[in-house]
Parts: C-alpha cells; sequence; structure tokens
C-alpha cells in the first residue's frame, strides 16, 4: 500500500511544476521508477548489489531533489544579489559596465602607441641625398629612432593582448548573463538525475553557478581595489597625464649631441627635444619611459590583473561546486587558458 | 540534409559491422566461460567455476549495456534540439537531432574561428604590406611634385608606413590564437566524427570480450564507458552549446560579431601587378591614397580583428574543452556502474 503511495506522489511531482522544472521532474519520476524495477530485480533473483546500488542511487535522487528545491528558491536569491543596488544593476550588467569601460581605454593607449610607433618609426626611416650628375651624398641621421621600435612593438602586442582578455570576459560574462540560470543550471540538474550522465550534470551546474555570479563578482573586485588604489595619495604617479612626443628628426642634421652626460634625465626632456636628432630621440625616449607609469593602471590593474581574478575565481568555484555536485573530473586544463 | 547519426548510412554501419562484432564477442566470451566451467567441473575447482558463474553474470552485464546504449541513441536520434530551447524557454537555433547539433555546433565554431582567422590575416598582411612602403620626397616640393628631383636625386628617403609594429606584434598574437581556435575546433570535430562513425561503437564488442577476461575487466569497462559518454554525453553537451550559437558564434551576423561585416574581408582588395594605374596612383598620389587603397573604409578595424580572435577562442577552445571534461566527468561514474573505480586525472591532462 505505502509503495501504490509512493508511486501516487512521484506521478504528481510533474504537476508542481512548469517548464524546465515539468522536465526535471520528469526525469526525477523515471529515475525513481527505474530504480524502483533495478531494486524489485535485486529482491527477487538475490543480488545484494542491486539493491544497494538502488539504495545509493535513491539519496542521490533525493539530494538531486534537494538541489531542485534549492535552485527554485534560491533563483530569486541570486536575482536579488545580482541586481543588488549595491552594484548599480544587476551584477552582470556591472561587471559588463567596468569591462566595456576598461576595453575603451585600453583601446585609446593602444591607438596612441601605435601613433607613437607609426611617428617614430618614420622618424628612424628618415634618409637625405642629394645626387646632381652622378655626384652627391646620402646621410641617414636619424638611427637613434629606432631604438624605440622594439619597445614600441612589444607595448602593442600587450595592449592588444588586453583587449582581446576583455573581449573573451566580456564574451563570457555575456553568455552567463543570458544562459546560465535559464538554461545551463536546469540542464544540469536534469543530467544529474541519471548516473550515465551524473558526472556532467555536476560539471555544468558547477559552470552556471561560478560563470554567473564569481566572473561578475571577480570583475567588480578588481574594480574596487583599483578604484582604492587610484584614490590614494601614494598611488599620484600612475594617474599623469602622458607627456611623451615624438620630435621630427632632419635627416641631414649629423651634430654630436650637446646633452650627452648627466643632463640626460626625465627633468630635461624639454630641453633635450629641441636639441640635435640624437638629443631628440632620447627625449622621445625618457617622455615614453616616464609615461609608462601612468598606463600601468590601466593596462596592468584592470586590463590584465582583473580578468586573470576573474578567471582564477571562476576556475576555483568550478573545482569546489563540481566537487560539491559529486562530479571528479580535473579543471586545470580549463585553468591553463587563464 | 541527412542526419550525420541515425540515417540509413548509420543503419547500414550498425547493423553490418558493430552488431555482429558484438554477437561474435559475446558468443567467444560466451565459449570461453563455459570452456572455464566445464574444466572447473572436471577438476573440481570451485575457484574456477565460481569465476565462471561470475564472468556470465558480467558478460549478461555487458550486452546489456550494449542493448540499452542502441536503445538510448534511438532514442536521442528523435530527440529534435528544439524541443529542448522550447522546453528550457531559450531561442530556438532550429535544426536536427542532437547528433546533428552536436556536429552543426563544432561545424560553426570552426567557421567562426576561420572567419576570425581570414579578419586577421587580412589586417596583419595590409599593415606588412604597408611598413614595407617606401617614399622618396624631393626636396624644394610643390604639393606632391618636388623641384630637388629635376636635375638629379635630392631628397628624403622614408618608409611613411613604417610605424606598425605595435599593430603587426598584436595581430601576429592573434592570428596565433585564431589558428589555435581553428585548429582545436577541427580537432573536436574530429573526434566527434570518429566517435559517430568508428572507435565508440568499436569499443563496445572489445569492452564485452575484455570484461570478462582475467584481469582486464577495468580496461573492459572503460572501453564501454568510453563509448556510453562519446555517444550520449559528448553530443548532448556540444548539442546544448549550439542552443547558445546566437551569442556563442554570433550566428544572426554571420558568424562574426557585430561591427565586423565578412563581405569586405574580401582577398581581392590589393592592388594586382596588372593595374598599372593603381601603381601610378599610388606613386603621385601620396600615402593615404595607398593607405586607403589597402584598408579602405570599414576594413581598417584593428581592435574588432583582436577582439574577433579573442571571442574565436571562447567558442571555439573554451567551450568544446567543457565539452569533454563533462564528457570525462561522465566515463568515471559510468565506469563506478560497472563496479570499477578510473582514474582518469591523467586522461584530463591531456585536454
Amino acid at each position: 500500500m505505502i509503495y501504490k503511495k509512493l508511486v501516487l506522489l512521484l506521478l504528481l511531482v510533474p504537476l508542481a511544476f512548469a517548464g524546465w522544472e515539468s522536465l526535471a521532474a520528469v526525469a526525477i519520476v523515471t529515475s525513481a521508477i527505474m530504480l524502483g524495477v533495478l531494486y524489485a530485480v535485486g529482491m527477487g533473483f538475490g543480488v545484494n548489489e542491486l539493491q544497494l546500488m538502488a539504495k545509493e542511487e535513491l539519496f542521490q535522487l533525493i539530494a538531486l531533489m534537494i538541489m531542485m528545491v534549492v535552485l527554485v528558491g534560491a533563483n530569486g536569491l541570486l536575482n536579488s544579489l545580482s541586481s543588488n543596488q549595491a552594484f548599480g544593476g544587476s551584477l552582470q550588467d556591472s561587471a559588463k559596465s567596468i569591462i566595456t569601460d576598461t576595453k575603451a581605454q585600453v583601446t585609446d593607449v593602444f591607438d596612441l602607441i601605435t601613433i607613437y610607433d607609426r611617428q617614430s618609426s618614420i622618424e628612424a626611416s628618415k634618409a637625405t641625398q642629394c645626387n646632381i650628375l652622378g655626384m652627391g651624398y646620402s646621410v641617414s641621421a636619424c638611427g637613434g629612432f629606432s631604438m624605440l621600435a622594439t619597445p614600441l612593438s612589444m607595448a602593442g602586442g600587450i595592449a592588444g593582448f588586453a583587449i582581446g582578455e576583455l573581449a573573451a570576459m566580456d564574451r563570457l560574462i555575456e553568455i552567463s548573463k543570458v544562459y546560465a540560470l535559464t538554461f545551463l543550471l536546469p540542464f544540469g540538474i536534469v543530467l544529474r538525475t541519471f548516473k550515465v550522465s551524473r558526472g556532467a550534470g555536476g560539471f555544468i551546474i558547477a559552470l552556471a553557478i561560478s560563470m554567473h555570479l564569481l566572473l561578475p563578482i571577480g570583475v567588480i573586485f578588481n574594480e574596487m581595489m583599483s578604484a582604492t588604489f587610484l584614490t590614494d595619495p601614494a598611488a599620484a604617479e600612475y594617474n599623469k597625464p602622458p607627456i611623451a612626443t615624438i620630435p621630427e628628426c632632419n635627416a641631414a642634421d649629423t651634430k654630436p649631441p650637446p646633452f650627452a652626460g648627466s643632463n640626460i634625465n626625465s627633468e630635461n626632456i624639454a630641453t633635450l627635444l629641441e636639441g640635435s636628432n640624437e638629443d631628440r630621440a632620447l627625449g622621445a625616449y625618457l617622455g615614453l619611459r616616464t609615461d609608462i607609469r601612468s598606463y600601468l593602471a590601466i593596462m596592468l590593474i584592470k586590463a590584465t590583473l582583473g580578468p586573470v581574478i576573474a578567471l582564477l575565481l571562476m576556475m576555483v568555484g568550478l573545482r569546489t561546486l563540481t566537487s560539491l555536485a559529486g562530479a571528479e573530473v580535473d579543471v586545470t586544463a580549463l585553468s591553463r587558458f587563464v | 540534409m541527412e542526419s550525420v547519426m541515425c540515417g540509413d548510412g548509420f543503419s547500414t554501419f550498425f547493423n553490418s559491422t558493430v552488431m555482429p562484432f558484438t554477437i561474435y564477442a559475446g558468443i567467444i566470451t560466451a565459449t570461453i566461460i563455459a570452456i572455464s566451467f566445464m574444466i572447473g567441473r572436471f577438476l573440481s575447482n570451485p575457484k574456477l567455476t565460481l569465476w565462471a558463474k561470475t564472468e556470465l553474470l558480467q558478460l549478461f552485464v555487458s550486452l546489456g549495456t550494449v542493448f540499452v546504449l542502441t536503445t538510448m541513441v534511438s532514442m536521442v536520434c528523435n530527440v529534435s534540439i528544439s524541443e529542448i530551447a522550447d522546453i528550457f524557454e531559450v531561442p530556438n537555433p532550429g535544426g536536427g537531432n542532437v547528433y546533428d547539433a552536436a556536429y552543426q555546433y563544432l561545424h560553426d565554431a570552426a567557421l567562426y574561428s576561420h572567419n576570425a582567422i581570414t579578419v586577421t590575416r587580412y589586417h596583419l598582411e595590409a599593415y606588412t604590406i604597408l611598413s614595407y612602403f617606401n617614399a622618396f620626397i624631393c626636396d624644394y616640393p610643390i604639393g606632391r611634385i618636388g623641384l630637388g628631383c629635376f636635375f638629379g636625386y635630392s631628397g628624403d628617403n622614408q618608409q611613411p608606413f613604417g610605424g606598425y609594429g605595435a599593430q603587426i606584434a598584436a595581430l601576429n598574437m592573434a592570428f596565433n590564437s585564431s589558428i589555435i581556435a581553428h585548429f582545436t575546433a577541427l580537432n573536436f570535430f574530429f573526434i566527434l566524427q570518429y566517435a559517430y562513425n568508428g572507435f565508440a561503437f568499436l569499443f563496445l564488442p572489445l569492452g564485452v570480450f575484455l570484461r570478462a577476461m582475467p584481469y582486464m575487466r577495468s580496461f573492459g569497462s572503460l572501453l564501454i564507458s568510453l563509448a556510453v559518454a562519446f555517444l550520449l554525453v559528448y553530443p548532448l553537451i556540444l548539442g546544448i552549446f549550439y542552443i547558445m550559437s546566437d551569442k556563442l558564434l554570433d550566428a544572426d551576423n554571420d558568424y562574426a560579431p557585430s561591427g565586423i561585416d565578412m563581405g569586405k574581408y574580401s582577398e581581392t582588395i590589393f592592388a594586382s601587378e596588372e593595374d598599372a594605374g593603381s601603381q601610378l596612383s599610388a606613386s603621385t598620389l601620396g600615402e593615404d591614397y595607398v593607405k586607403d587603397t589597402y584598408l579602405p573604409s570599414g576594413t581598417n578595424d584593428v581592435p574588432g580583428a583582436l577582439e574577433f580572435a579573442a571571442v574565436a577562442f571562447i567558442a571555439a577552445v573554451f567551450f568544446p574543452t567543457i565539452a569533454m571534461l563533462a564528457t570525462i566527468a561522465s566515463i568515471s561514474y559510468i565506469a563506478r556502474l560497472y563496479g570499477d573505480e578510473i582514474d582518469l586525472s591523467r586522461i584530463t591532462q591531456l585536454v
């Protein structure tokens, strides 16, 4: 009699849900019926292993039902957490807004680097010639500018990498915003119902939660840290406007540098920029070297460290939640992408 | 389009190759077990007879697995990806069954990463060509004409586009990343096709046979677990990523991020050798004319190309790897069904 009531109760379960919940409920009912059959076969043939397995799976089914109840209950909680006023909208929107701003700043830096690079290379490539009736001379006095090409090329590579990193983060957050809670999480729960797909289900559940919460939290956390740091008086050096300029080079001017020696420092940049070709190249170099500090906050803290922290937070969450959800998988393969 | 997995070709392959092999494996295994049982009775060796009884049960378990798996494959063949999208109330991408959706996702990921390669390569080639462009600016210029060159050769030699090292460095990195993404997508695509047409099904008869052999139970279980996971879990996870194609692969924007029009990245814009008019124009009209020839309006978007390479990496490397990890996570669970604990940490590290 008690079994009949249980079966009736199980068949009524789907009616209590709608949408994906009904699919999950059908999966639970199907799983329960299969377990019942398995237990009956085990009991009928006296196979203890089958009975034990059915019991173990029943515990998993109960765990799953609890997870579903928690999810349905926690959905509102997660949403309220995501859309807390403290974040100025939803968690994901705030993170996306931070990433969009940072991406715009990094793109500006990248554009500036390309302008410097182009100007310095044009100056470095200059050579003058004078040739009349087969006689003449050729002078290239702008070689000093060629030293700027390699660091500027490397700076372009770093800025380009930062743009790519931010774009990837933006895409991940966009996907998590649209699909994590509405699709991946319930799908993971349904997959977790069956033993064959339990590992995958647990992994997808962990992925959905860590993508939805931990990824944007990492971005916001880093933004708060960098904002606090940049308002500190000790960070004044990192807030200065850039001063570097690439002066024009006269390819025919072979005068020796008058400022060689102790006067070559960032205090004398303006004077150096008015000097000989070599002085001008040094002035450009010193200006660019001084400016590095102005870009560090954006390039290093916001564009590089921020995404790395967010992704590591997501990976740690993925690892922990995967193990909590009962799946055993080594996520170091994903961590290597960071 | 004919289904990649559930069409007539698959039925022929399954009925003429996999099923006979499985039946042969079952018969050979049953014969070995029967002979062992008889020898055990003949020698009055209870260990051998007990082993034969145990293995007979395991043989039924293995054959039962094959039956259940084929039933489940047939069932998945009938599950439309659109129905799954409708159940979860997410945008419906259309398409066939789960197997077709998995195939389509990796196909589209390869296309998407290839588009990223095209856009990045276009910029890379344009800037490389520009950076090697030389100009001689004659002294005493009047417009583009220099009086310094009237009676000789007097002026400045320079590379007006020499300074694209920063762009080229960034684009090189993006180009490498796009190639890795494309190769990874093709790699996963190959694994999927191989699973559909080869190894997963041939693991079944091998697994049935090996599970009943002494010291080979774990290996046999691993083979069957691999077959089950790669035929059910791997396509299913890729199938759900196909549902996410709108955001993941920009399917609604011709498989390119918004702001990038693939139609503009034709390979034919570069001046041809026969096009003497263009070369004359380039030499007399100045640098901007040359730059506009190589990078006309709407195509000079280096940050856009860098972003494209990054999102292609997410679609073609990150998510297929997640599908593979989810599959591996399931393998250990499936192996436990057969009473075996398999340490997959080494296999995971190969991903």
